[in-house]
């Protein structure tokens, strides 16, 4: 499919990423439509983060393509960043800065014009209006996460990518979360998120994949997943409570080994 | 559809990047006080010997010991530690060249540089009546330019050995306390002859040269120019090996 014609905001095919002789991602293919939240979820080490590394243009892969908003990241790497907005799993600002100069700063990055009554404007939609001279620092973790997110969407990005957003939230502020992420899809844009929690999963994203040992395993909407597998003998040993869940799917599909 | 993504001026970019990263120095008041002061207070305390050894020496002593300050001390532990808490990789995710995140931080830290400068000119005036030539003024600061590239590079070196902040903080403390006495004191022939040839070599010794030979441009001789020669040297390999080893992520 034409990769112009706004189908996908993101595609990615046939990705590989090596760490020295270790493969971590294998012949990845997957894509995120339009106004489409779509989930990465896989157990620690299935390859996921180097995914989105790849993705983000923080690691070369050593093959497949990526292409964001029409943008091949390899030729055109500053415009596929400048089509994307990324929040990081660890909050990664410099603490000595205001709330106020972060957002300035990245506004700057980013080529938003930032006035003083749309500064007043966003801290305000994400309750942070008190905490414009407040040091990035001294905010909560809650705080930070929300500074974090509305960052990685100052410019209006066709793609947000969520390295697991929620984690460490309490269940108030990750409801809210997913209010915003919900909202970035109703604006039409794409997102792609990485979660732990399949409670998360499905009750946000539209569709999911499952990677595991660098490979995708599936691709499908959390509901028809749960259908498809709702016969499976592994699946049903794994439930509890008599009630196959998303988690069941995927514990039946990755295995039940703790992962380091 | 056609792609219709703009990304912004690269100056505009640089420009909201120097701002953050100087008022992040700013903020960061011991590295701040500890660049500016200490040459000051060396300044003052070897007032004495200023009729013995030179305005020259002296202040280009306390000049070098403020580019080692900057180039081991604030350099190296603000990369570290930004690295450390992925800073840089929050950027890099951004349409923001790698070359222009790390030409801000090099910005902030020539900045510095005139700023010690100054502050031990002013010094050396306001304390020891020490006074140069307006030509003077101007080689001493273009020289301190090219003497903080080295202690720079070094930092670059550092940082490209060693992840761990804490390490990376040990360290500089280390080798900042090493060049000092051991510069300074080899340099006042303390330590015997051949350590003070040794000395004069180093890039304590090849910088304070070329800085109170600069303060003086008629006494700009050979051993200068070797000195400026050696300091380049130092600096091209250092920063190519720092660059090298360098890794954005400290995971």
């Amino acid at each position: 499919m034409n990769n112009q014609d706004g189908a996908y905001i993101l595609q990615v095919q046939g990705l590989n990423v090596f760490y020295g002789s270790f493969q971590a991602v294998n012949n990845v293919s997957f894509d995120v439509k339009p106004g489409e939240i779509f989930g990465l979820l896989g157990p620690n080490g299935a390859g996921k983060t180097s995914t989105l590394s790849a993705v983000e243009g923080l690691l070369k892969p050593q093959g497949g393509s990526i292409t964001v908003a029409g943008y091949n990241a390899k030729e055109k790497p500053l415009y596929a960043r400048a089509a994307m907005g990324v929040q990081l799993q660890a909050t990664s600002f410099q603490p000595e800065l205001t709330v106020a100069e972060i957002l300035q700063l990245y506004a700057g990055i980013y080529g938003v014009s930032m006035t003083k009554e749309k500064l007043r404007d966003i801290l305000t939609d994400i309750n942070l209006a008190d905490a414009e001279s407040k040091k990035f620092g001294e905010l909560s973790g809650g705080q930070q996460q929300r500074v974090s997110l509305i960052i990685s969407t100052i410019h209006d990005p066709r793609l947000v990518l969520l390295d697991e957003p929620t984690s460490g939230l309490d269940p108030q502020s990750r409801r809210r979360l997913w209010e915003r992420i919900e909202a970035i899809r109703e604006r039409g844009h794409g997102v792609l998120i990485t979660t732990h929690s399949m409670e998360e999963a499905e009750a946000v994203c539209d569709r999911i994949a499952i990677i595991d040992h660098g490979r995708i395993i599936t691709i499908d909407t959390p509901q028809a997943l749960i259908e498809k597998h709702r016969n499976d003998p592994e699946v049903i040993s794994v439930s509890r409570r008599g009630k196959i869940t998303l988690e069941d799917v995927f514990i039946a599909l990755t295995g039940r080994a703790i992962r380091s | 559809m056609q792609p219709t993504i703009t990304i912004p001026k690269t100056s505009a970019v640089f420009g909201s990047l120097l701002r953050a990263d100087f008022t992040t120095q700013w903020r960061n008041r011991r590295s701040f006080i500890l660049v500016l002061l200490v040459p000051v207070i060396i300044l003052f305390s070897w007032k004495g010997l200023i009729g013995k050894l030179g305005g020259a020496f002296v202040i280009a002593n306390c000049m070098t010991v403020g580019l080692i300050a900057i180039g081991l001390m604030g350099y190296s532990n603000s990369i570290a530690r930004d690295r450390d808490k992925g800073i840089f990789q929050r950027l890099r995710v951004a349409p923001v060249p790698s070359w222009a995140i790390m030409m801000s931080r090099l910005t902030v830290q020539i900045i510095m540089i005139s700023l010690m400068s100054i502050a031990v000119f002013v010094a050396a005036d306001y304390l020891d009546k020490v006074t140069l030539s307006p030509a003077g003024y101007v080689l001493t600061f273009v020289t301190a330019f090219v003497g903080g590239a080295v202690y720079l590079s070094l930092g670059q070196v550092i940082v490209g050995l060693i992840k761990n902040p804490e390490t990376v903080n040990s360290t500089t403390r280390l080798v900042y306390f090493a060049f000092i006495m051991v510069g300074m004191l080899g340099e006042l022939g303390v330590l015997g002859d051949d350590f003070k040839n040794i000395v004069h070599w180093t890039p304590y010794g090849t910088v304070k040269t070329m800085l109170a030979s600069s303060m003086e441009p008629s006494k700009w001789n050979t051993d200068t120019t070797t000195s400026l020669l050696v300091t380049i040297g130092y600096t091209v390999v250092l920063a190519f090996a720092g660059i090298k080893k360098f890794q954005w992520n400290s995971k």
